[in-house]
Order: C-alpha cells, then sequence, then structure tokens
C-alpha cells in the first residue's frame, strides 16, 4: 500500500517535470508527421521512426533532405553528426546513473533528447527535489510518447490537409534557429557558427548541395578548435 | 519513401544515435571524458546548427526565378532570432517562424 502510494507519487511528480516538454512535442511532432508524409513515408514508418529513432531534429532533416533529393549516405551522416551533441548528454548523465540496473539504464539512456535533458540534469543537481533515474527515465518516456502521438496526428492531418512543404519544413529551420542561437557565443563558438555558415554557401555554389550540412559543420569544428588552441598557446606563451 | 530506402536510413540512424545515446553513460561511469574531445564536441552544436541553419536559408537563385520567394526564408527567420534570444523557446520560436512566413507567402509579389 505505501509501497504503491509512493510509486504513484514519483509518477505524478515526473509527469509535472515533463509537461512544458509535453506540450512542446505537440507542437513540434505535428509538423514533424506533416513532413513525413510529404516525403511519402506511411504512418508505420513514421511510427517506427518516432518510437526506435526518437530525434526531432532528426525526423525533420530526414524527409526534407529526402525530398531535396541528398543521397542516403550523405541523409545519414548529416543527421549522425548533429546527433553527436547526445555523447555529451550522456557523459554528463552518467555520474547519476552509478549503482542503478543495466536496464533501466538503458532505458534512460536510449530516451534522452536535448529537452529531457535539461528538465532531469535540473532536478537531479537539485538535493531538494531528490530525484531518481526511475523518475528520469518516466520523464523520458512521457516525452517519448507525446511525441510519437503527435508525429502520428501530423501524419493524419497531413494526408487530410494540404500544407505547403516550404511552410511544414520552416518549422524545422525555427527550431534549428532557436538552437543556434541558444548557444553560448565564445570566440570559438561564434567561429564554428560562421564557418559552417560559410562552408555550406560555398559548397553550394559549387554544386555540393547534398553533403554541404557535413562538411559545413566539420569545417566548423576544425575552425574552432584551431582557434581555442591558438588562444590557449597564447595564454601558455604569456603574450596578449 | 519506400520501404528499403526507409530501413537502411532508419537502422543506420538508429544505430549512431543509440551509440551516442547509450555508450558513454556505460563507459564513464561518472568519469569526465578527455579535455579535448569535450571541448570538440561542444563546438558541434553551434557548427552544425548554424549549418543546417544555412542550408535552409541561403537558396542559390535559379537564372528564372523571383527573388520574393528566397527572401520570404531571409525574412522570416529575423523574428525567430530575436524571440530565440529573449526567450529561448522552441515553442514560441515555431510558432514566430511559422506564422511569419505564411504571412509572408500570401503577399502577391
Amino acid at each position: 500500500m505505501s509501497n504503491s502510494r509512493h510509486l504513484s507519487t514519483a509518477l505524478k511528480t515526473a509527469f509535472t517535470a515533463a509537461l512544458p516538454i509535453v506540450l512542446g512535442y505537440v507542437v513540434l511532432g505535428i509538423p514533424c508527421g506533416i513532413l513525413g508524409v510529404q516525403a511519402g513515408m506511411s504512418l508505420v514508418q513514421i511510427a517506427l521512426m518516432s518510437l526506435l529513432f526518437y530525434s526531432g531534429a532528426g525526423q525533420y532533416l530526414i524527409p526534407n533532405l529526402w525530398l531535396a533529393g541528398v543521397p542516403l549516405g550523405s541523409i545519414i551522416a548529416s543527421v549522425s553528426l548533429v546527433n553527436m551533441r547526445q555523447i555529451l548528454y550522456s557523459a554528463s548523465l552518467s555520474r547519476y546513473a552509478e549503482g542503478v540496473g543495466k536496464r533501466l539504464s538503458l532505458l534512460f539512456a536510449a530516451t534522452v533528447t536535448d529537452e529531457s535533458f535539461g528538465i532531469n540534469l535540473a532536478r537531479f543537481d537539485d538535493p531538494k527535489a531528490g530525484w531518481t533515474v526511475r523518475q528520469a527515465t518516466a520523464v523520458n518516456l512521457f516525452s517519448l510518447s507525446s511525441w510519437t502521438l503527435s508525429c502520428l496526428l501530423g501524419a493524419w492531418l497531413g494526408s487530410l490537409l494540404q500544407v505547403p512543404v516550404a511552410l511544414a519544413s520552416f518549422a524545422m529551420t525555427s527550431i534549428f534557429i532557436c538552437l543556434l542561437f541558444a548557444q553560448r557565443f565564445t570566440r570559438p563558438t561564434v567561429v564554428a557558427a560562421l564557418t559552417a555558415a560559410v562552408a555550406v554557401l560555398l559548397c553550394k555554389l559549387a554544386g555540393l548541395a547534398g553533403p554541404a550540412i557535413i562538411i559545413g559543420a566539420l569545417t566548423g569544428i576544425a575552425a574552432a578548435m584551431l582557434v581555442s588552441l591558438s588562444q590557449h598557446q597564447r595564454e601558455q606563451d604569456g603574450t596578449p | 519513401m519506400s520501404w528499403a530506402s526507409f530501413l537502411i536510413i532508419l537502422a543506420c540512424c538508429m544505430a549512431t544515435m543509440l551509440a551516442c545515446r547509450v555508450l558513454p553513460l556505460f563507459v564513464l561511469k561518472g568519469r569526465q571524458l578527455p579535455e579535448r574531445l569535450e571541448q570538440a564536441l561542444g563546438y558541434i552544436p553551434p557548427a552544425a546548427f548554424a549549418a543546417l541553419v544555412a542550408n535552409d536559408l541561403l537558396t542559390l537563385p535559379a537564372a528564372e526565378a523571383e527573388p520574393w520567394p528566397i527572401l520570404i526564408p531571409l525574412l522570416a527567420a529575423i523574428p525567430v532570432v530575436v524571440i530565440a534570444r529573449k526567450t529561448r523557446s522552441l515553442l514560441w520560436c515555431i510558432v514566430a517562424g511559422v506564422a511569419t512566413f505564411g504571412l509572408l507567402m500570401l503577399i502577391p509579389l
């Protein structure tokens, strides 16, 4: 009895924590489903991708690049590079998963997103919250359910209404602009962003529209590393 | 999208995604990443998101195309940037971006 009450309280706290994400994913998922239908994906495919791949940026990028006629290899490389930021999340969550069972750790790690990472990290770091990996996993699963249902709702709406592709895909552009401008601007990150944008433009001018994103992003990362290395060097030399 | 293409994309993207999501948590067990690696990983978001934004906003004009369709995304991006800096809310950025884009599409030029 007390155990089940304990469980339901823990679940309720998890749901309250997840609520902003759950609502956000409705707005995020609907245009994503619409875009998927426009790229010729079926409801089953959209459901599988939402449940198994579960990536907002990735699921917008795939239909968009597919519609632009980008080759499969470039689609996979671009999507994978964009999702490599998850390594940072996983690395910083690892200290909270010590002593947690393997299966729960796996489920928890496999369902982290930008948004649920932010929400859970804040709870883990708050000693008063007494946050557990079990609750964090519940937050992830509430978010995953909302995402999948919203993508399917979008797919259903997309098959009923005629939504211009350009309009649905601008939802994605807005997300990327938001994620870009929410970054902390330091010298290396500004160099990374500007170099990447210029490299994308140059690729397009050179007729390399397919690999433009991956080439642009890698060039930006390399430029930022060079800037931070030379900054580091100057600090060590003691010259301004 | 055919099932063959779909399954190739899903399997590959899922494999890299799972590796990025799961491996560090199990391998590191609370230890820190090497400093240089963590630094390089930290540059992925600004570089990748800038590349994605540039890819979406910068469309090359075809010889016969009118300039208006090319300007719409650039103009619609302006309120999104302002809202992103002020609120950092994905939700409001989508609403502002799609609404501005839709309104601009209605202007007959």
